[in-house]
């Protein structure tokens, strides 16, 4: 038999801050299968970065299990596991060392998982760069002399520097103009097929997701509420929360405009 | 009289091997209880526009600065240092791009929104800051402001600090508030929530919005009017409608097309970019930049 490449179990994280408990997670089971893209979209601070936090062995979780190939993942992650698992983190500043230049950074991650000859690598943070729309001089400015959106594709770049087989992306486009968004998810569906990679992809871009996602999961309040393919969560959405959201997206166009309507009065109707 | 005017701006940073030109002399207004935004590339100058205004920059030595920058009719550049503070936080306020730039790590949230607070009203006490920011979250649609507000940055969740960035923007009742990408963090439902909210704020206090964003579908709900920015240069700019029904200039067509759809043609095509981009300003019809005496 043949496992989902990652499966969550029943997984739990409770936090505690200032005497108080906070249920960031509650019991959410679901499977990603290898060469997937899932997108996980819902509520805001409804547990989609502490979900990817767990995944990436940032914190624990309190209850349930998180398995990678079949195989439960270790509270402590060896170097192997952390070059399979990449995060793209929700808020670029602060994933980037600002006393290093962009190209040390890239730099730094090329030689702790030793990809390439390490003559070469110099000259990969170019390229690297250039994958995502950067000029490659753009290796000796820190992240403070770049705009929000540079500072999210050397993110990007970062993530995909190490041969990964699972991102997870959060919020990976969100500071990008949609010109350069759509060369992006061009890009990171090119390098799924090319290299056989799993995405699970967070964000609250619907319009994103409906274009890029095999499968939805929408969360509310720390609970899976409703998972399935794109399309007919979109056009036949079960729960009345993923009716809500969807009929709050803002649209540019007419046939956006009447899909919206439609699942504003169905909402209205199951209400 | 307008609450702001930018005339002929430009920008670059000098480095080691020369100087980067970043704004190309860009011409922007603002009247009072306008929202007006500000679309386009990544890169093409947004954030450091609204750097500029609140004097962020000006004292920078890499900065290269020209033309004129007008708040309620002072000329920017005409103020000291500490005049150019004492308006940030109280008549001009920003809702910065990147949470981490503008809440600090170390303070829980109550200590931050007491600080900014006292910033219009020196003599408020803890108790007092804390009724209203209290208030001020619940607005934001924040469920459990008091849990929020013992927090540290790093205990709440992105779409939950960016919410605290707007209360705190709106606490002081600006004349002129800065939305620099407030929304990317936030759930559609929520995002509604907040548009609506500022603007509320926009009808009771006259307040006038610079809105920076790369959701045209949210600039199309909000936004009066647009200036689309290509390179640090105005491509066009006109009353939100008419921008939407009849984009004129190539790179505000490219931007309209790459937008993509909730009912699901694939990832747009895109083109490389086109020397066509650089094409002079469409101005819509009754929609240029004021004579002032300058
Ligand atoms: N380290 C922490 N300590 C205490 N509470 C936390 C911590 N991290 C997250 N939380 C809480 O857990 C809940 C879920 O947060 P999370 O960041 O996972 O939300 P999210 O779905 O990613 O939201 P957003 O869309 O706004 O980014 C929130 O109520 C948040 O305040
Ligand atoms: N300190 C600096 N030194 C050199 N170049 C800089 C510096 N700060 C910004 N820049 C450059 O200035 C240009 C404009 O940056 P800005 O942050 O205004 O872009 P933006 O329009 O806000 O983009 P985004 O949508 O990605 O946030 C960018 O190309 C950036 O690389
Ligand atoms: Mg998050
Ligand atoms: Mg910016």
């Amino acid at each position: 038999m043949t496992h989902p490449l990652l499966s969550l179990r029943a997984v739990s994280k409770t936090f505690h801050s200032g005497g108080r408990e906070v249920k960031a997670v509650d019991n959410v089971s679901f499977d990603v299968a290898e060469g997937e893209c899932l997108a996980v979209v819902g509520e805001s601070g409804s547990g989609k970065s502490t979900i990817a936090n767990m995944i990436l062995g940032i914190y624990p979780q309190t209850l349930g299990e998180i398995a990678f190939k079949g195989a439960a993942l270790p509270g402590r992650r060896d170097l192997a596991h952390r070059r399979a698992i990449q995060l793209v983190q929700q808020n670029p500043l602060s994933s980037l060392n600002p006393r290093r230049t962009i190209g040390a950074s890239l730099r730094l991650a090329l030689d702790v998982h030793g990809i390439g000859e390490k003559a070469g690598r110099a000259e990969r943070t170019g390229q690297l760069l250039e994958e995502v729309g950067l000029p490659a001089d753009f290796r000796t400015r820190p992240p403070a002399a770049l705009s929000g959106g540079q500072r999210q594709r050397v993110a990007i770049a970062r993530a995909l520097a190490c041969q990964s087989e699972l991102v997870v992306l959060d919020e990976p486009t969100s500071a990008l103009d949609v010109l350069v968004q759509a060369r992006v998810l061009k890009l990171l569906a090119d390098l799924r097929k090319s290299r056989g990679l799993t995405y699970l992809f967070i964000t609250h871009d619907l319009s994103v997701v409906r274009n890029i996602a095999d499968r939805v999961a929408v969360f509310e309040k720390g609970r899976l509420v409703e998972i399935g393919p794109t399309a007919s969560v979109f056009e036949a959405p079960t729960h009345a929360y993923t009716r809500r959201l969807i009929s709050a997206v803002p649209v540019v166009t007419v046939a956006e405009a009447a899909l919206r309507q439609r699942l504003t009065e169905d909402a209205d109707a199951h209400a | 009289m307008n609450t702001l005017r930018i005339r002929d701006l430009t920008l670059g940073f000098k480095g080691w091997s020369g100087t980067v030109e970043v704004l190309h002399g860009i011409s922007l207004h603002i009247g009072r209880g306008e929202r007006v935004a500000l679309v386009g590339e990544s890169g093409s100058g947004k954030s450091v526009t609204a750097r500029i205004v609140l004097g962020l920059l000006q004292s920078l030595r890499s900065t290269r600065l020209s033309g004129l920058v007008e708040f309620e009719g002072r000329d920017l550049s005409k103020l000291s240092e500490r005049e150019r503070h004492a308006l940030r936080g109280t008549k001009m306020s920003m809702i910065f791009q990147d949470p981490t730039s503008s809440l600090n790590p170390v303070y829980p949230i109550l200590t931050q929104f007491h600080e900014v607070l006292r910033r219009a009203d020196p003599a408020i006490n803890l108790t007092g800051a804390r009724a209203r920011a209290e208030k001020a979250l619940a607005d934001v649609s924040i469920t459990d402001p008091s849990r929020a507000l013992d927090s540290y940055p790093f205990q709440l969740s992105g779409g939950m600090n960016q919410r605290v960035m707007i209360a705190m923007a709106l606490a002081n009742d600006p004349s002129l508030l800065i939305a620099d990408e407030p929304g990317t963090a936030l759930d559609v439902t929520v995002q509604a929530q907040t548009l609506r909210l500022m603007r509320e704020q926009v009808e009771r206090h006259g307040t006038s919005v610079l809105f920076i964003s790369h959701n045209l579908g949210v600039v199309r709900e909000f936004a009066d009017r647009v200036y689309v920015i290509y390179k640090g240069r105005i491509a066009e700019q006109g009353p939100t409608a008419a921008l939407f029904e009849d984009p004129r200039h190539p790179y505000t067509r490219a931007l309209l097309d790459a937008v993509p759809r909730i009912t699901g043609d694939g990832i747009p095509e895109i083109e490389d970019a086109s020397d066509a981009y650089f094409a002079p300003t469409e101005v819509h019809e009754g929609y240029g930049e004021p004579e002032g005496a300058a």
